[in-house]
């Protein structure tokens, strides 16, 4: 079932902002494999949308289908409003995308790959290719290897030119698969950074990952993938909330807070660090109000955060409660 | 569950966009000449009618009063017989190769490349897409054609001199004469090429390995000419590309005998249609 927190908790704002990319009810079928079940995705317009799910999710083919270049089984997609596939011929223009690593020809160096690449850009005029290069090359740091030959680019080098490749025209979404994979830490800082820049213009930006400390640094929306589904989507920061909705109060007396908590019905335990108060049922300021009323000092409260890992693990695992597995952001590493 | 079905409160407006022809057609020439492989086919065309020439200075002349000689004994002694004996020759196989090769680079090989994608959401429409694919395999075709005969006839004249021009029907023609019967033939050589090329597109959007192109055209090609050589399966024949391959001889008569160029003109026209339909059909439901 799809949990979804965009509008749940969201304070009521005067417009809706416009949806970069949405899919209701999206499928997609493989012989007899369903790779994606039922997407309803909404990517707002401004927001970097971190797409996260294991391996298999369906996070590339759905990224496939919203780009239009598979066509869904069932279901539909909307890019910058338009019907996908029907239409991409508008929509696509003023998107840049990294599908599935990066695609070049061997024999030619990183410019001229780029400058094939720039010749179908519509929004590029016939005079601002060799400019459109040169500022994308320089904008992921190849501007010396660009006249190598693609054949002799390390792994991360290929990725980069891909990357550039998604930043050669104008754009006004930005789609991003896996751009991290097989970038030292130094580019993933780049990559980073350049997601920050596109962000900062007013960029959408949906990148996939499954690099969750990535995904939490870079990124002001998530959406989760299971097995082909859904399983959350929203605000980085209140999906990380409202999956632990407790409160950490420091207090020299705890074990009075507890009691005072318990005889009003606020279910409360003592914490080496404090009173970890569930805020399921109760608003933080009313927790405050109880303590003060029983003459508790509060020195410090404040809402717990766990991880964006713990909500992955727990969103994505089959079985949960093992909490021994190998953290999610660690798996690239180790099968590398 | 919450539902969470935003209005769309403003309509996007995005300008439309669309790159002019002429600009893709450009950047897959330059693609396609710069391919290594292509150049190294190209390379060995220009090269062979060269060392049939050679060869064949060293041949005796066939023998006096034969109608119907072999198109090299004739090649021997006049220019004009060796830029269409070396088409013949070549057409029977590297031609093919080369325009098969073209062909499974130019979708299948881009596909297992993953560069067909960056096209595809530059966005280049897949009905554009095959028209710049179908307009690069023709120019592959064009160009291996022309270089076949610019150095048969070049290679010809070397070693025969301008005034040794005489046909397979004993006349002797003008140099421009001649010259325009070469190009004929270089012109007719590339339909049949285009043929197959057509042929080599509808696979080639079928698959991820241009290899698999190549061997099925080239393998469709020797099965044909194999088959060729049965009459028992003279039905079959009409059907064959190859079965007009032999016809290019009669540009060398005089008058032309037009009957059989014609017909494989007809022949080539058939797979043409049939292989870009093929070839069209595939590319719009082929997923990227």
């Amino acid at each position: 079932m799809t949990t979804s927190l965009t509008a749940g908790a969201a304070a009521p704002v005067a417009a809706a902002p416009r949806l970069a990319a949405r899919t209701r009810g999206l499928r997609k079928v493989y012989r007899s494999a369903v790779a994606v079940d039922g997407v309803d995705m909404d990517v707002p317009e401004g927001a970097v949308v971190g797409m996260l799910g294991p391996n298999g999710s369906g996070k590339t083919t759905t990224i496939r289908m919203l780009l239009g270049l598979v066509r869904p089984t069932e279901g539909e997609a909307e890019l910058l409003g338009q019907p996908m596939p029907a239409a991409s011929e508008t929509s696509l223009p003023h998107v840049g995308a990294l599908v599935e690593g990066p695609g070049f020809h061997p024999f030619l160096s990183g410019r001229d790959n780029l400058l094939r690449l720039a010749a179908a850009e519509p929004l590029l005029g016939r005079r601002q290719l060799d400019g459109a290069v040169s500022d994308a090359l320089e904008r992921v740091g190849l501007t010396d290897a660009g006249h190598r030959a693609y054949r002799g680019y390390s792994l991360g080098m290929k990725q980069r030119l891909g990357l550039a490749g998604a930043l050669l025209a104008p754009r006004r979404f930005v789609v991003l698969d896996e751009p991290t994979n097989g970038l030292d830490p130094a580019g993933t800082r780049e990559v980073r950074r350049v997601i920050a820049d596109l962000h900062a213009d007013g960029v959408t930006v949906l990148v996939s990952s499954h690099l969750l400390a990535e995904v939490e640094a870079t990124c002001t929306h998530v959406v989760v993938l299971n097995q082909g589904t859904v399983v959350a989507q929203g605000e980085l920061d209140e999906l990380l909330e409202s999956n632990n909705p407790s409160l950490l109060v420091s207090t020299p007396n705890g074990a009075r807070a507890v009691d005072a908590l318990r005889d009003n019905r606020i279910p409360a335990r003592l914490a080496p660090d404090g009173v970890r108060v569930d805020l399921s049922a109760n608003t933080a300021s009313s927790v405050i109000e109880t303590l003060v009323r029983a003459d508790v000092a509060v020195e410090e409260a404040r809402r717990e955060r766990t991880g964006l890992e713990d909500l992955f693990a727990r969103l994505t695992q089959a079985a949960p409660g093992e909490p021994e597995d190998v953290p999610l952001h660690r798996v690239p590493e180790l099968m590398s | 569950m919450t539902t969470t079905t935003a209005p769309i409160s403003v309509e996007w407006r995005l300008p439309r966009a669309r790159v002019a022809l002429p600009r893709l057609l450009l950047a897959e020439l330059r693609w396609v000449f710069r391919r290594p492989r292509t150049l190294v086919v190209l390379g060995l065309l220009a090269v062979i009618p060269v060392i049939i020439g050679i060869a064949l200075s060293f041949a005796d002349g066939g023998p006096a009063g034969d109608p119907n000689p072999p198109v090299f004994v004739t090649a021997a002694s006049s220019a004009l017989a060796l830029p269409i004996g070396a088409l013949t020759v070549l057409l029977s196989l590297l031609l093919p190769l080369t325009v098969a090769n073209a062909g499974g680079d130019a979708i299948a090989g881009e596909q297992a490349n993953g560069t067909l994608r960056g096209w595809l959401l530059a966005p280049v429409s897949r009905g554009r897409l095959l028209l710049v694919k179908a307009f690069g395999v023709a120019a592959v075709a064009l160009v291996a054609a022309s270089l076949v005969a610019t150095t048969g006839i070049l290679t010809g004249l070397v070693s025969n001199g301008t005034d040794g021009l005489f046909t397979l029907s004993g006349t002797t023609l003008p140099l421009l004469d001649a010259l325009g019967r070469v190009a004929i033939a270089a012109g007719w050589v590339t339909v049949q090429l285009w043929a197959l090329g057509a042929v080599a597109l509808a696979i080639s959007a079928s698959t991820e390995h241009p290899m698999l192109v190549l061997a099925t055209v080239l393998g469709g090609v020797i099965v044909s000419q194999v088959l060729l050589l049965f009459p028992a399966l003279d039905w079959l024949h009409p059907f064959l590309l190859p079965a007009s391959w032999d016809a290019l001889i009669n540009l060398m008569r005089d008058p032309i005998w037009w009957d059989a160029l014609g017909e494989g003109i007809l022949r080539a026209a058939c797979y043409l249609v049939i292989g870009l339909s093929l070839a069209y059909a595939r590319v719009l439901t082929s997923d990227g």
